[in-house]
This record gives C-alpha cells, structure tokens and sequence, in this order.
C-alpha cells in the first residue's frame, strides 16, 4: 500500500488541484444555485441534519422547561399582558385602517395592497464559520425557493436573504453577514441609508446602517425598516433597532449599529417570501 | 494488505468521521463559546494524517476538503487542495520531525488551523479591506476553541488506528 501510495502521493495532490478548480468554477458560474456535488450531498444529508435539529429543539425545551419553569410563567404572564395591549392597539388600528380606506376613496388613490407569498421552512442548521452568520433551511428548488428570496420571521421580522439554493435545502445569509447590502430607512424620521454587514459588529450579533444623510436626528430604540428600494426586497420589514449614532474614524460620515429585532440563536421556523407585490 | 483490507480500513476512518461532521456541523454551531464556534474538520484530518503518514493523509485530507466544501455552505473549493496538501504535509512532519503522538498531532492542527486562519484573514483584508484588528478577534477565538477539542478528536481516531490502522489488517 505504501508503494502504491508513494507513487500516487503527488497525483492525489494533482487529482485534489483539479476538485479545487472545478468545484470553483462550477460555483462561479452557477451563482446561487449550488453545484451537483453540494447539491446531492446536501440533499441526501438534509433529512440528518433535520433530524438532528429537531432532536435538539426537543431536548432545549424539556431542559426549559425543567430548568427554567419560572422563568416562563413569568414570560407567559407577560405576553398576555402584552396581548391585551395589542388587542386594543389593533382596534385602534382597524379603525385607522377603515379611515385611511375612505380617504383614499375620496383622493381616488390606488389601494394600498401588501401581498407576500411565502413558503415555511425549519431551521436546520446554523453557520459552522466564524466568518459568516448563515441558516441552513430544510426548503429549496423543490419548493419553488430561489437565490435572493427574502426570509422573514412570523411576526414579519427580516431574517436574511436566501444566497444558495439546492433541491431541498437552501443558505440563508443573515441581516448581520458581512456580505449583507440592503435599503434600510428610519422609521421615526424617514432617513433612509444602507444596512450593511460588518465584521466587528457581526460577532456581536449587530449590524451597520451607513450612508446616513447629515441632517438625521436618529435616536437610540429608533424602528429600522427594509426601504424596498430597488424592488430586490419588500419594504415595511423590520430589521431592529438602532443602538447608537457614530461618527466613522475619517469623521466624514456618520453610521448607526442596529441591533436586528430577530434572536438568530433561536430560530426554529422562518417564512421564505418567494414573491411579493406591495403597492403604497 | 489486500484491496480488501484497505477497504475496511478507510470505512472504519470514514465512519470515524461521521461523528466529528456530526458534532461540527449540527451540534456546535448552536452552541457558540463566546460568539465562536470550533472547527473539528481539520481536527480529524490531523489526527489521521499524524497517525497514518504523510500520502495517506493527503488521501485523508481531500476527503476531509471535498466534505467541508460541498456539505457546507459558501464553499469556493480552494478547501480540497489546502487539505490534501496539509494532510501530506503534516504527515510527513509528524513521520520525520515529531513523532505519532497526541503532542505532534496538537502541534500539527494548530501549524493547519493557523495557516487557514492566516489565509481566510489575507482573503478578506484583500476583498473587504477590514481592520486586521477585528480580523485577529474572530481567528484567534476560533483558533484556541477549535484546539481545545483536539484531544476527543485525537481519541477517536487513536482507537480507530490501534484497530485497524498502519497495516495490522494486513
């Protein structure tokens, strides 16, 4: 064997040079799509790591449960809480809502429509790399999920954006990936600016909202919403709050750190939006 | 050692990995240690190639290179060469300068993870132009917190190897 090997020592490397450059290339020109290779390992190895996830989520809420009992009488004494205020807030709502309707009757306005088709999906996998914040989700082609679909929570919170997508799985590149570059706008004061991964702020779970105009007054706890500009996103989406204003180290420009309204560590089920159409 | 023989012996490493993928791409990442989250992968191929030498860990090594790039996400497959050739590498040093211990395994995967870690930081400071500062927060976490599995790691396969490995099924 050791001969056998000796001679074919450098041609492994050689037969290794070839994979690196194939499996290069083919990702290059496929873009989101994963390649055949990634495409079948995933696709066989997708049911494992659905299992392995669910197995983990059950064990997580028994040990919640045994360990943290008080913590989630207090939770749920809390939510109800909350459920009463919101109740009042949507009747409160509603009755805007009807209002608004009636004026844009009497302007002869378009109606306003929000209308997102979405695919739900679990959570399978999170990011293996200190270098990149992605979910593994247990939909793909197969669903009709593609590269660039937008992943939301069940409250409408933005997740990330689907960046490789397979048979029956798909990469969802989180809010705080280094490669993340979406419109983002201030909802208080309507400043609009880019919210941008960063490699500091990542691994504190934070993301950038740079290219802030001058005149913005924005505050701490401020909403930060998806602008929907481009089209590439839907607007309306809430991304998180704003933690703090800076100003960058050539002190030319100001950016704000958000800190995204969804827990990434947490996360069981999220909602593919494969298409939207949102008329304002 | 018959065709068969070899065979078994790569099954039983083969299976030997199985865990270690488990565990690094399932278990662990929901479990970050202060926001970093250990790589087992170059780990295993380490162990192996400390063990077994230097041509079979280049064999190990691309193995380990094709699993990491396409069971996981972003790969761009640079992975395959860089493992191979590490295998190769640390086999051939444990083989001639250090010997096949847990202390040359552990010397072997931090000069491995090291080098990876200098690479993926030279990739971004070229693309993304990051400060090297925060580039040294994330790597060298990494770095340790991947080390400090190295003895599981080197258990594992240090079993598999005293049943089957070198040429005792010959």
């Amino acid at each position: 064997m050791k001969d056998f090997l000796r001679q074919n020592g450098i041609l492994l490397l050689v037969i290794a040079l070839l994979l690196s450059v194939l499996i290069g290339i083919v990702s290059t020109v496929l873009g989101g799509r994963a390649d055949p290779l990634s495409d079948l390992v995933n696709t066989v190895t997708t049911p494992v790591k659905g299992g392995i996830s669910a197995a983990a989520d059950w064990l997580e809420s028994v040990y919640a449960y045994v360990f943290h009992y008080g913590e989630i009488e207090d939770e749920l004494a809390e939510l109800r809480a909350q459920v009463g205020k919101l109740q009042e807030e949507v009747r409160q709502g509603e009755e805007a809502i009807r209002e608004n309707e009636q004026l844009r009757e009497l302007l002869e306005f378009q109606t306003r429509r929000r209308e997102l088709t979405t695919e739900p999906a679990k959570v399978i996998a999170r990011s293996t790399s200190n270098w990149e914040s992605t979910l593994t989700l247990s939909k793909g082609t197969s669903a009709g999920v593609e590269a660039g679909d937008c992943v939301i929570t069940e409250m409408g919170v933005l997740v990330g954006v689907v960046s490789e997508v397979g048979l029956n799985w798909s990469t969802v590149s989180t809010v705080i990936n280094t490669d993340t570059e979406m419109g983002g706008i201030v909802m208080r004061t309507y400043s609009a600016g880019v919210l941008e991964g960063d490699f500091a702020l990542m691994n504190q779970g934070k993301l950038k909202m740079n290219y802030l105009p001058e005149e913005a007054q924005l505050v701490s706890g401020d909403e930060v919403l998806t602008s929907g500009r481009g089209e590439v996103f839907p607007s309306g989406l809430v991304v998180g709050r704003v933690e703090g204003v800076f100003t960058d180290p050539s002190g030319q420009t100001r950016y704000a750190v958000v800190e995204p309204a969804v827990t990434l560590d947490s996360l069981i089920e999220v909602f593919v939006i494969k298409d939207f159409e949102i008329i304002e | 050692m018959t065709r068969r023989d070899f065979i078994h012996k790569w099954f039983i490493y083969a299976l030997g990995l199985v865990p270690i993928w488990l565990l690094d791409a399932c278990i662990l990442p929901r479990y970050p240690l202060w926001g970093s989250v250990p790589m087992l992968l170059p780990l295993a191929a380490a162990a192996v190639s400390v063990l077994e030498g230097a041509y079979s860990g280049a064999g190990f090594g691309l193995a380990v290179g094709l699993l990491w790039e396409l069971a996981y996400p972003g790969g761009f497959g640079g992975l395959v060469f860089y493992m191979a050739l590490a295998g190769m590498v640390m086999g051939a040093v444990s083989q001639y300068a250090l010997n096949q211990s847990f202390l040359g395994c552990l010397i072997c995967a931090a000069g491995a993870l090291g080098l990876l870690e200098l690479l993926r930081m030279a990739r971004i400071l070229l693309i993304h132009g990051a400060d090297l500062s925060q580039l040294l927060q994330v790597a060298v976490p990494e770095l340790l917190w991947s080390l400090i599995w190295s003895p599981l790691v080197w258990l594992l396969f240090r079993a598999i190897h005293s049943h089957v490995g070198g040429t005792k099924l010959a």
